[in-house]
């Protein structure tokens, strides 16, 4: 919400329990378990299944009101308990909520005290992220999460177990994918790092799971991702990247404890930003790079010159998380259009923002007041209140898109998405 | 502060211990992936669609943010129930209070946005942090000279069914008898009805209102489809209360008999013969021997129309296989929706409803057909694989589900683009569920590829 209101009017934030999910969603044979009340999870599930056309598999502890004068460790253990019985998942992955951290419920203690009461799980991992609905949004509860799953799956008993056996390192390079990435992002930042020679190890991998495929035999955990196998071989790559200004601080913790070196890229999106992940991949490969993407830098070339003329001076403005903002803005920058608005959900990792960008933490009722005169309204679909009213076109991006078809597989990374990016800005802007 | 559980009428219609019926109101189990969502969002269903109305969520981000404008009620005149409004409540606000901040944006709403009225819901963070909401919409009220309603129904009080009958109370104390201009003399509009639980979803009011308004029927308001804030403080003007969703809002109904003695009925709209079944009662119950005249008449002449419709539809899909969960009146009415297209019902399973929705349901199924007790993902797809259906109806979280086991899905719950009630609603059914279960596409998905590597699906 801007700073003059004291309410949040048509919000673009989504919950940190929903950024949550996403990154639980990213890692094989995981279930996640919502820990608060059965609404908190019902709305998550609602909004990523309409935005990724696919079933959530999220429990939930199912709090009540009991919950709140007792504590909530009872249902927390037997939510754990019960649904290791009946699902048998190889990882739990819980995240809090407002209604948990507001009364002050400490998961760590109760995960503990089930342990001495379940021997037998000792060693099943479960891992616990705190997102309390009252700090950030989607991206925040994201990367906190990513940061709880390595720190808690890289110290479970099977990573010791590894780490005796000491390997070498591999000719794999560790990716850490923001929020900001759909599943068709990281397919296409996985072929980018293949070309290399490299093996890319994702975490978390939304696109092998949430990418919308076929399954054999659909269950209530999660289906494609990352292994745990190959998460315990993270400290052995080669390298890391993380991608989106906010997972830098997933990067940097990756690399003080396992002193693999670590580069952050803030965006993917244009020329700029795909060649510093191409040459620093071409550097690690000792190798020149390769046919295909010099071939592809010199098509997304050919189309900046061949339609500069329509973007440029376009004004353009656009209320998106803050990772994706820079991503886009900076890209719509390179090729001549001009940032008007530039509105994040939250003030995360505002300050490295370029001043060129005219970045404020703002709504989409303020991204209302604002747009008018603009071109091209660029927001996730719940900006088509704004776009009517001030009947302009308007590109979904962000999350959730649930008015557009192919969502999940939107590839706007590397030379050949950014071509992608440059053609949907166009052609919505000509609709 | 919250309401008393006396007024919402749990008690008399107490659980029933048989198996797959629905638990009513508490206590979901932890672990067991049930996905019955909460008591505020059971408020917000029958409170959002009042469309000149301003719906505030005083809470954090989680309960307005992944959740706002997700509903497909219609509505023909002010968008403005569209809004997502919330305090969106931080670190420092759950700390320090709320309260200030709340009093605030309800100020600003009203001079922003102009609202009829302002139903401002609390949610888990809020009543924990012990919010006096009442307090806070009291002074506003008096501020702002329009009402402004406190909606107690944090997400901890239960399933979503009893969030709907905290919203009854809400109606029955706030707004329903609170006219304008009470001078007016209380007089009963004659053959005026309420439509209580239909909520205009895709449209669905729409399908029914040109059957009422050619019998001479007048409907006084919807509670609360594309209803406005007036319309609905006049709802104590009707003769007769139609309840045509959950009968989770009985309590309202009940209420409104012993304060204005509105008689109730329930009915539903779903299907040609339900349709015949709702305008004939609601005939009856007007106690106009001529209107019922003309409604035998009328619904004879509809029936004849819309089976005519119908007929290409249930020549394809007769002897097809259904499995069905719902909730609502839609648990037991959609039965004989489906099987009014000769399509024979499998399995049927709720959770919303009440016990004698879910008994009702019962009896209209094929005592072979199964009752569905676990509710989870795992239960369904169990159930999917040992029943092999031709067809899934259900709500919009099973969608996708669906979809992975190979099955075609009828969404006909509130996520649905397509209006289903009334004659022609039932003719629109039909399209539907013809479109998805001879879309060629489920023969591609079954059949084997000879490129793949191990078994094919089935």
């Amino acid at each position: 919400m801007s700073n003059t209101r004291h309410y949040g009017g048509n919000p673009q934030k989504n919950s940190p329990a929903l950024g949550a999910t996403l990154a639980y969603m990213g890692i094989n044979g995981l279930l996640a378990m919502l820990h608060g009340s059965q609404g908190c999870s019902t709305f998550i599930r609602l909004q990523l299944s309409r935005h990724f056309k696919e079933p959530i598999p999220l429990n939930s502890t199912a709090l009540l009101e009991d919950s709140a004068i007792f504590g909530g460790w009872d249902h927390l253990k037997q939510g754990i308990v019960k649904s290791i019985d009946k699902f048998r998942p190889q990882i739990i992955g819980v995240m809090s909520t407002g209604l948990t951290e507001t009364y002050g419920d400490d998961m760590e203690s109760a995960l503990a005290e089930l342990r001495l009461e379940r021997p037998d799980l000792e060693d099943f991992p479960v891992v616990l992220s705190r997102t309390p609905d009252y700090t950030g949004s989607m991206q925040e509860g994201y990367q906190q999460t990513v940061s709880s799953l390595l720190a808690t799956l890289l110290k479970s008993s099977a990573a010791r177990t590894i780490h005796s056996s000491s390997q070498s390192t591999l000719p794999a390079i560790a990716l850490f994918p923001g929020v900001h990435l759909s599943p068709g992002d990281v397919a296409e930042l996985k072929e980018i790092v293949s070309l290399f020679g490299f093996q890319p190890l994702v975490v978390p991998d939304l696109s092998t799971s949430l990418d919308g495929h076929t399954e054999l035999e659909p269950v209530p955990v999660v289906q494609g991702g990352t292994t745990l196998t190959e998460i315990l071989q993270l400290p052995y790559c080669k390298a890391a990247f993380s991608f989106g200004l906010s997972m830098n601080k997933v990067g940097q913790y990756f690399q003080e404890k396992y002193q693999v070196p670590h580069l952050n890229l803030p965006s993917l999106t244009g020329v700029a930003a795909t060649d510093t992940l191409v040459l620093a991949l071409a550097d690690l490969a000792e190798k020149p790079v390769p046919a295909k993407l010099q071939h592809q830098r010199s098509q997304l070339l050919d189309t900046y010159a061949d339609y500069h003329d329509q973007i440029g001076g376009k004004q353009i403005a656009l209320a998106l998380e803050t990772d994706l903002l820079y991503s886009l803005a900076t890209a719509l920058l390179e090729v001549g259009a001009e940032i008007t608005t530039a509105l994040g959900a939250t003030e995360q990792e505002m300050k490295r923002f370029p001043p060129t960008i005219p970045v404020q933490v703002g709504d989409l009722e303020d991204l209302e007041e604002q747009a008018d005169g603009s071109n091209l309204i660029i927001a996730n679909s719940n900006g088509r209140q704004a776009a009517s009213a001030l009947r302009l076109p308007h590109l979904r991006a962000g999350l959730p898109v649930f008015d557009r078809a192919g969502e999940n597989l939107k590839v706007w990374t590397g030379y050949r998405g950014t071509r992608q990016f440059l053609v949907d800005v166009l052609n919505t802007m000509a609709s | 502060m919250f309401v008393k559980l006396s007024n919402l009428d749990l008690k008399d219609n107490g659980e029933i211990a048989e198996k797959g019926a629905p638990k009513l109101c508490m206590r979901a189990l932890p672990g067991e992936g049930a996905e019955r969502s909460c008591a505020f969002d059971g408020a917000r269903v029958v409170l959002m669609p009042i469309t000149d109305a301003a719906h505030v969520i005083h809470g954090p981000i989680a309960c307005a943010g992944n959740s706002w404008d997700n509903r497909g009620a219609r509505s023909s005149g002010s968008q403005l129930f569209r809004r997502g409004l919330t305090t969106d409540l931080r670190e420092n606000d759950v700390i320090y209070g709320g309260e200030e901040k709340l009093r605030q944006a309800l100020h600003e709403i009203a001079g922003k946005h102009k609202p009829k009225a302002i139903f401002v819901y609390n949610t888990c963070v809020s009543s924990l942090i012990g919010e006096n909401l009442d307090l806070v919409c009291r002074q506003a009220q008096t501020a702002l000279s329009i009402p402004v309603i406190p909606v107690n129904a944090p997400g901890f009080l239960g399933d979503k069914n009893i969030g709907n009958r905290i919203a009854g109370d809400v109606l029955l104390q706030y707004v329903i008898g609170r006219e304008l201009e009470p001078s007016i003399p209380y007089a009963k509009n004659l053959h005026a009805i309420n439509l209580i639980g239909e909520y205009n979803i895709a449209g669905d009011l729409w399908g029914v209102l040109p059957e009422l308004k050619n019998l001479g029927i007048i409907l006084q308001t919807a509670i609360t489809g594309d209803a406005k804030f007036d319309d609905l403080r006049s709802a104590h003007r009707a003769s007769l209360n139609v309840l045509v969703c959950s009968k989770s809002l009985t309590n309202l109904a009940r209420h409104m008999q012993l304060r204005w003695g509105i008689p109730f009925i329930d009915a539903s709209f779903y299907g040609v013969e339900e349709t015949s079944n709702a305008l004939l009662n609601i005939a009856k119950a007007l106690g106009d021997p001529e209107l019922l005249r003309r409604t035998r008449q009328y619904v004879k002449e509809r029936e004849i129309f819309t089976r005519a419709q119908l007929a290409s539809h249930k020549k394809k899909l007769a002897g097809k296989t259904a499995i069905l969960f719902t909730g609502g009146i839609k648990t037991w009415s959609m039965v004989s929706t489906l099987k009014e297209l000769g399509i024979q019902v499998l399995a049927g399973g709720t959770q919303n409803s009440t016990p004698e929705d879910f008994l009702r349901m019962k009896a209209m199924m094929d005592p072979a057909a199964h009752i569905i007790e676990d509710t989870s993902a795992d239960g369904f797809l169990r159930l999917i694989k040992d029943k092999k259906p031709d067809l899934i109806v259900a709500g919009g979280k099973t969608k996708y589900l669906a979809y992975k086991t190979r099955t075609p899905f009828l969404d006909i719950n509130h996520g649905r683009k397509l209006p289903y009630a009334g004659y022609q609603g039932m003719i629109t059914f039909a399209q539907a569920v013809t479109r998805t279960v001879f879309s060629p596409v489920w023969d591609l998905l079954k059949h084997p590829f000879a490129g793949e590597r191990g078994s094919s699906y089935e």
